[in-house]
């Protein structure tokens, strides 16, 4: 899919043709995402030239895949890009917001309005909305014990518009855990710390929380077990693998004898550092029936692991750095970075470790931990885009969680928060402002509109009777937002739509900025060709 | 076992792969063919080392390159990023089973294949249905005619480097960079390639390196690849940096190349800024976090070569070249461990790619750069100069090289494969040794180094058509000439070849272009480039650092006599 509005290969443009260049690219790229709104919007799967396939319902997922030309569409793009990156989610509604806020000011600049006033009125209407946000939202505690219905429902809601109902009903529950599973009291939510882990399966659809950890590897001897219980683990970064030593002075070696010795001096400090491993198995598993599993970051080779297959022990090599720190955090005891240290203490603990095989692919489950703080969600699906749909949907419910904990405040949903604002933009602040700039918080405020308009649309339902049924309830003091079943108006707090505070802030928050950038255009110069980020 | 993995970086990279690949694919199916070359079935050649086995879910055995390929989004023409053989079900699906809502589906138009991909596919289909390898005989006049087509067809449609690829990749073996919102000319610099690396890109990059290695019993190198006209040494150079903090034991021998065509287009002032600055930059970059680096992309080798024409605007053809010499390169590390039954007269032994670092790294000067030479076929050692004969048949195919640079420290090792001896048999181990020492006389270099091997660079049918008519059909070097068109192959089957790389004084003039246009155009009072690296995120520190890295390259190198008169 490619966007080109008007001919981008013309370098600079006077003002008013560049103007409604830019108007022009922004409607443009608003009509491609729209149809992506809500819990019934459209999902799109994109076939490439080559038969592979992409699916996607997600704002942000679908722009990457696209290859934009537009100089003005890049830079929306951009935008919506950086709201996810921010706020990790509100892609679709940042463009149709930008969109709709362009659409509307080409009607009074058509009608011989100055850009200049247009953007003062934003300034003000998006000052005045970002307050009104504060009262607006649904303030909620997240102390010690963070209430789960809220954090589900904001989970639900975000799902519900990424996977039918059903599956994001089962998600919804997993990412609520897990995000629980790895806070910690007084720090920030790291959802590094959250592992999602996938496998091809032909029939099955199916998600799951493993407390512990899945990894994409197993041990690579054939004497090793498959399956162990009361498993100590060693998560360490030692290099077990003979490796040539350096040497500097002349030539290698005057001889062959010399090059042996060498050759064995190096083996044996290998073995050395394997058979401190062993010793400390012996010890802690003297007699009892418990195992020992070494996770290594570094290499191990086939002379090691045979002694470490002969000593009972299971062995992996090369594990992801980060699972280093959620090994620990799932299991506990230490990371180890020299055999020096090895002590019963650094030893973590898994009640059941064992191997999946598909085909050629390995995972290795870490299980039955004491006090997880690190978790992992396992995704699987019949092939690479369903399973990297429900990736990005997951990716969405677990931001959301994580935004809820930090906001502590929601924001209700279905369209309530924008006509909300949208009625005390109108009937409250633009009395407030002098002169023509009434005319911008006028366009900001009904570009507001937008989000329930296209919520509407994509139901299939009349956009004009649902907004003045809307507005009208709102003016007679009634929050309400919209029933996609139906049209009427619901309460979002009964039927539990709530969306997040910070996303919605971050969305108020660019539009206009992007906006007024390019109303306020002199000469579009093929502009957006470095690629850093809009801050 | 002694794995290496490959990395390629890069529009040219993946073109150089394509042939490099080809070659490896070639050498598998001679040895399976009951009527090759009896030096083909007996190779002596490890293909572990650059291949894995593997297996479909569906419980297929598979064996794929150990190869990590970095490249643009829309870069891999007809072939999917999943490769070819891991395929699920190719018929775009019906129904969404994630959504029970409304369904949009955009189908892009499909990739046409060309005569030669078509035929492959084809060939394959017949092998599944008669369950037949590869050793059915052909029916020689029916192929013919058509492979006469193919390779016509193939000359004049290569946009791709897929398009003339024969290698079944692993699925995790295609990485596409997306997302970037610019097209291809546009990804040209340093800064935006380490600005595409961030942004969870690299973490994918890593990963998917990370299955090739956590394999490999006993990895001994990885061997990178990277197109460094553009955006992708930046790439390379971010993902270098990582792969060194993480697998710090591991050698890494780099490569550097490029489309021929990339330095001639050079257009505006500040065109030509941006173009020295990009040189000084990667090279300095890339230099930093390996072990070796060998520049490739010698302008005038094309000029030069009396038995290779090679059209500069083909990448196809060039692209050949690098591959052929990369090859030859790869050969001592690939070497089976010699059995008693190996005739060791006709074959020398393993040799690592440590050890080959070593030699020309490792000395008492630490230089990491090295020079690549090939001769292309290489002659016969036959009569009593052959040594010196084969050497002056070597050409460069390293940028900007003295030639008339003597160094008593140089150090260099030399891979023969396919060449002839006296008599018309295989050259004898002890016969190239001798006849390379014979060659240097006095101006020796310091350490010399010779691996020898009987089997040839064999010609796959999708290799261009750059031999010149001096070349026959086993490679042997003619002098009448016949016909005057270039031959491809169906005429030529196999050359023999001779690389050498070198550790040498003569890469002088290369380094110090980079530090003298880097002080010029980018640390200098004034200097025209400071803003471009600006731009591209490098800082004071960053600065000094690059200029530092170049300037010990030239101190390493530069006599200390002249240091003294010539320090500023
Ligand atoms: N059950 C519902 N009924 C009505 N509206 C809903 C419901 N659930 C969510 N919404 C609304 O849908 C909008 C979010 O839609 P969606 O998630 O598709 O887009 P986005 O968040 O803007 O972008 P993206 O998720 O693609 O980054 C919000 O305005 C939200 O209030
Ligand atoms: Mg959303």
């Amino acid at each position: 899919m490619s966007i080109r509005v008007l001919n981008p290969n013309a370098e600079v443009l006077n003002k008013s043709a560049a103007l409604h260049m830019n108007i022009n690219a922004a409607k443009g790229l608003q009509d491609v995402l729209k149809s992506n709104l809500g819990p019934k919007g459209t999902i799109k799967m994109l076939v490439g030239g080559s038969g592979d396939i992409k699916l996607t319902k997600d704002g942000n997922t679908l722009l990457k895949e696209m290859q934009i030309q537009n100089p003005t569409a890049i830079m929306i793009a951009r935008t919506a890009v950086a709201q996810d990156d921010i706020s990790g989610d509100g892609t679709t509604s940042t463009v149709i917001f930008i969109g709709e806020l362009m659409k509307q000011s080409e009607r009074y600049i058509d009608e011989g309005m100055h850009p200049r006033l247009l953007v003062d009125g934003f300034e003000i209407a998006k000052k005045a909305t970002l307050q009104f946000l504060e009262k607006f939202k649904t303030p909620v505690v997240m102390g010690n014990e963070p209430d789960r219905e809220i954090l589900k429902m904001v989970a639900r809601t975000t799902l519900r518009t990424k996977l039918y109902e059903a599956l994001a009903d089962q998600l919804t529950d997993i990412v609520v855990n897990a995000v629980l599973c790895i806070r910690k009291p007084e720090e920030a939510v790291d959802l590094f710390m959250v592992e999602i882990m996938h496998m091809r399966h032909k029939f099955d659809v199916d998600t799951r929380l493993v407390e512990g950890l899945v990894l994409d590897h197993g041990s690579r001897h054939p004497d090793m077990k498959r399956r162990a219980e009361n498993c100590y683990m060693l998560t360490c970064n030692v290099s077990l693998e003979y490796e040539k030593s350096e040497i500097n002075a002349g030539f290698f070696y005057s001889n062959a004898e010399q090059r042996e010795a060498m050759v064995a001096a190096e083996r044996r400090s290998v073995d050395e550092r394997v058979k401190k491993i062993i010793e400390l198995k012996n010890k802690v598993c003297a007699g009892g029936d418990s195992n020992f599993v070494v996770i290594n970051q570094k290499g191990i080779d086939p002379p090691s692991l045979d002694l470490l297959a002969r000593a009972g022990i299971i062995a992996l090599r090369r594990a992801k750095r980060r699972n280093m720190e959620r090994l620990i955090l799932a299991c506990g005891g230490d990371a180890v970075n020299s055999v020096d240290d090895l002590t019963p203490d650094s030893l973590g603990w898994a009640g059941l470790v064992y191997e999946h095989v598909l085909g050629e692919e390995k995972y290795t489950f870490v299980e039955n931990v004491k006090n997880p703080h690190s978790c992992t969600i396992l995704i699987k699906g019949p092939n690479d885009h369903t399973i990297a749909q429900i990736k990005d949907a997951v990716r969405d419910g677990l931001r959301a969680v994580k935004n809820t904990l930090e906001d502590e405040s929601v924001v209700l949903g279905a369209g309530a928060f924008e006509v909300a604002a949208r009625q005390h933009l109108l009937n409250d602040v633009k009395k407030t402002v002098k002169g023509r700039a009434q005319l911008g918080v006028e366009a900001f405020a009904n570009a507001l509109l937008v989000v329930p308009k296209t919520l509407a649309e994509n139901s299939g339902l009349d956009t004009q009777d649902v907004i003045i049924s809307l507005t009208g309830e709102h003016d007679k003091g009634n929050v309400v937002g919209l029933n996609q079943h139906t049209g009427e108006p619901i309460d979002p707090q009964m039927e539990g739509i709530f969306d997040n505070y910070s996303v919605k802030r971050q969305i108020i928050n660019s539009g206009p900025v992007i906006t007024s950038q390019l109303l306020l255009v002199d000469e579009v110069i093929r502009a957006g060709r470095n690629m850093r980020k809009p801050t | 076992m002694r794995e290496i993995v490959t990395i390629q970086a890069g529009g040219f990279a993946n073109f150089v792969g394509s042939h490099f690949w080809n070659f490896q694919d070639e050498l598998l199916g001679l040895a399976e063919n009951a009527q090759a070359d009896s030096v083909f079935k007996d190779q002596c050649i490890d293909m572990d080392v650059l291949y894995r086995t593997g297996e479909t879910q569906q419980g297929f055995d598979t064996y794929t390159p150990r190869l990590l390929s970095i490249d643009f989004q829309g870069s891999l023409g007809f072939m999917s990023s999943r490769g070819t053989l891991y395929n699920e079900n190719q018929n775009v699906p019906s129904n969404v089973i994630t959504w029970a809502g409304d369904v949009s589906t955009t189908v892009a138009e499909p990739q046409k294949k060309n005569l030669f991909i078509k035929s492959l596919y084809e060939e394959e289909q017949e092998n599944l249905h008669t369950g037949n390898s590869m050793d059915n005989g052909k029916n020689e006049d029916e192929t013919d005619i058509c492979d006469k087509d193919i390779v016509d067809n193939l000359d004049g449609t290569v946009q791709y480097w897929t398009d003339y690829s024969k290698v079944h990749y692993h699925p995790k073996s295609l990485y596409e960079i997306k997302g970037l919102w610019i097209d291809n000319e546009e990804f040209n610099n340093y800064g935006i390639g380490r600005d595409a690396y961030s942004s969870g890109r690299g973490e994918e990059i890593c990963e998917r390196l990370r299955f090739f290695i956590e394999e490999c019993d006993h990895i001994q190198g990885i061997q990178y690849v990277v197109d460094d006209s553009g955006g992708f040494s930046g790439v390379a150079a971010e993902f270098l940096e990582a792969m060194a903090d993480e697998y710090t034991n591991i050698p890494v021998l780099l490569y550097t190349v490029r489309n021929p065509t990339s330095d001639t287009y050079i257009g505006s002032r500040k065109q030509t800024i941006s173009h020295h600055i990009q040189d000084a930059v990667s090279f300095s970059r890339l230099s930093s976090f390996c072990k070796l680096i060998v520049p490739l992309g010698s302008p005038s080798f094309s000029r030069n070569s009396r038995y290779l024409c090679i059209k500069d605007e083909k990448p196809y053809y060039s692209s050949a070249v690098y591959a052929s010499a990369l090859h030859s390169v790869t050969l001592p590390f690939r070497k089976k461990l010699l059995g008693p039954t190996a005739d060791s007269r006709y074959e020398s032994g393993y040799l690592s790619v440590h050890e080959t670092i070593q030699m020309l790294a490792g000395q008492s000067r630490q230089n990491k750069v090295s020079i690549l030479d090939v001769a292309m076929p290489a002659p016969s050692l036959t009569g009593k100069e052959a040594g010196k004969y084969l050497l002056r048949n070597m050409q460069t195919l390293t940028p900007e090289t003295a030639t008339d640079s003597e160094d008593l420290q140089a150090t260099e090792t030399i891979t023969l494969h396919g060449v002839l001896g006296s008599g018309g048999r295989h050259a004898l181990v002890a016969e190239a040794n001798d006849a390379i020492q014979a060659a240097y006389e006095n101006a020796s270099p310091k350490f010399s180094h010779v691996s020898v091997a009987r089997c040839p660079l064999p010609i796959p049918l999708p290799f261009p058509s750059i031999f010149s008519n001096l070349v026959g059909q086993h490679g042997e070097l003619l002098s009448a000439t016949s016909s005057s068109s270039s031959k491809g192959s169906l005429d030529v089957h196999s050359i023999p070849m001779a690389t050498r790389l070198r550790s040498s004084s003569a890469i002088l003039p290369f380094l110090e272009t980079r530090l003298r246009n880097f002080r010029r155009f980018g640390v200098e009072r004034g200097a025209l480039g400071k803003e471009l690296l600006r731009t591209w995120g490098f800082e004071k520190d960053d600065l000094e650092d690059v200029e530092e890295v170049l300037h010990k390259m030239v101190t390493t190198l530069v006599p200390e006599s002249q240091i003294s008169s010539d320090s500023e």
